[in-house]
């Protein structure tokens, strides 16, 4: 899967946007789902946003600290990687 | 009919079951196991969940010879737990629910424990004893609510023994708590330790060090056997944990006791506990290790009560909690 990825910093501030494309929305909608319902844990001022379009999931993080981004973003890839194999997996139910 | 399949990932068992009307179709579990010394942590335990997750989901769905259309509910366990894991079966649990087009219900994990135990052994409206690695409570019911009479104000009662095999070296294979009760049975000598009921609740950290500090000088000075400690140790938590239970059901005036979490499979508290119960002319249920450990059927039945009732979880609620109190949930379900 291609995604593109935007990195910044401003002001102490570290911003960065991936862009996951899917081939519907139905997927869109479903990975949005599964990925929101949790909080970002602890209190490291990372903060992260999700957002879905026609067939690509935009997630975009702002954060103080370069290494709690890291970890941020590092933690959604294995949690994005997991909902994309559940849905390889599980997804087209087989017919009868 | 209603058919439930439950997730649970909270500590290091991973187990998907599925339950149709009370009766467990299929119930298929992997541990994390650590090398001997080693405790398991919520990234590396999570990282195991997400390596089998979707294996064992396959073989739950396969045992049951059921498709996903076949299903009614997607249930998992909502908390108490630790974040990581929790979070990896929670996603598992929410995208399938979405691909089948089924709702979903967060279960609180203790809750899972109390209503197989009460499935399994057919125990009407026992006192609870539930000790697990990560919990340690005397439940009983009373107008909607499990209520807890006691519970451990510092670590679990499966937390101690574990932590106690880290320092003498004992193997984490099937689990700790195993091993120890083995060794336990060759103990010969009874080395007293610190005995802490507070009413009707209970500390263990202050036993666990005291034996941390103590047991290698004794093992090496070839004072006691690592046999005689594991024997003194379980006898001496194990009596609290039978004296608190005892006292919650004069409390009570209640007849029964269920003993749930994966230190209830252990034979020797069973065995105390079955003591106590005939002298008070009461009856005790308890359950082998493939109801009492951890699993994912437990997360099913009591997914499937609650569905019954009409409780759902909206995907927008179904964030997981590392803290959840058994009488948070209101029991719906019992009169």
């Amino acid at each position: 899967m291609a995604s593109c990825v935007r990195a910044s910093m401003s002001d102490n501030q570290f911003e960065l946007t991936i862009e996951v494309p899917f081939p519907s929305q139905r997927e869109v909608s479903i990975a949005l789902q599964s990925l929101s319902p949790d909080r970002e844990p602890g209190t490291g001022g990372t903060v992260r946003t999700l957002s879905a379009s026609a067939n690509a999931l935009s997630v975009k993080w702002n954060a103080v600290e370069a290494r709690s981004l890291r970890v941020s973003a590092g933690s959604f890839l294995d949690h994005l990687a997991l909902v994309m194999e559940t849905m390889d997996a599980f997804g087209q139910p087989a017919l009868p | 009919m209603t058919v439930v399949i439950g997730f649970e990932g909270s500590a290091n068992k991973i187990g998907i079951g599925i339950v149709r009307d009370g009766e467990v179709l299929s119930n298929p579990r992997r541990t994390y196991i650590t090398p001997p010394g080693q405790g398991f942590l919520p990234r590396e335990t999570a990282k195991h969940h997400r390596g089998v997750i979707l294996t064992v989901l396959r073989e739950a769905l396969d045992e049951a010879g059921l498709k996903p259309a076949d299903i009614d509910c997607v249930a998992y366990t909502k908390g108490p737990g630790m974040g990581a894991p929790l979070v990896t079966v929670a996603l598992v649990a929410r995208t399938v629910a979405q691909l089948w087009g089924k709702p979903l219900v967060g279960v609180n994990h203790c809750i899972g424990h109390i209503e197989m135990g009460r499935l399994i052994t057919g125990a009407n409206n026992p006192t609870v004893l539930y000790v697990s690695g990560g919990n340690t409570q005397v439940i009983a019911y009373s107008e909607r609510r499990y209520r807890i009479f006691g519970e451990t104000i510092d670590i679990a009662v499966g937390n101690c023994l574990d932590r106690f095999a880290r320092v003498i070296k004992i193997s984490n294979d099937p689990s700790p708590g195993y091993n120890i009760e083995q060794m336990a049975k060759k103990g010969k000598q009874y080395i007293e330790l610190p005995y802490t009921v507070k009413g009707m609740d209970v500390s263990f950290s202050g036993i666990l060090s005291y034996i941390e500090e103590m047991a290698h000088k004794m093992l090496s000075s070839g004072q006691c056997t690592a046999e005689d400690l594991c024997f003194s140790l379980q006898e001496t938590v194990f009596s609290m944990l039978v004296e608190i239970t005892e006292r919650a059901m004069a409390h009570c005036g209640s007849q029964e006791v269920l003993i749930v979490g994966g230190v209830g499979c252990n034979l020797r508290l069973q065995e105390m506990m079955g003591i106590m119960c005939e002298e008070r002319g009461a009856h005790l249920f308890a359950t082998d290790e493939r109801f009492c450990i951890d699993n994912g059927a437990m997360i099913a039945q009591a997914g499937w009560e609650m569905f019954r009732m009409g409780q759902v979880t909206e995907l927008s609620d179904s964030w997981i909690t590392q803290r959840y109190r058994t009488d948070e949930v209101e029991v719906t379900w019992r009169d």
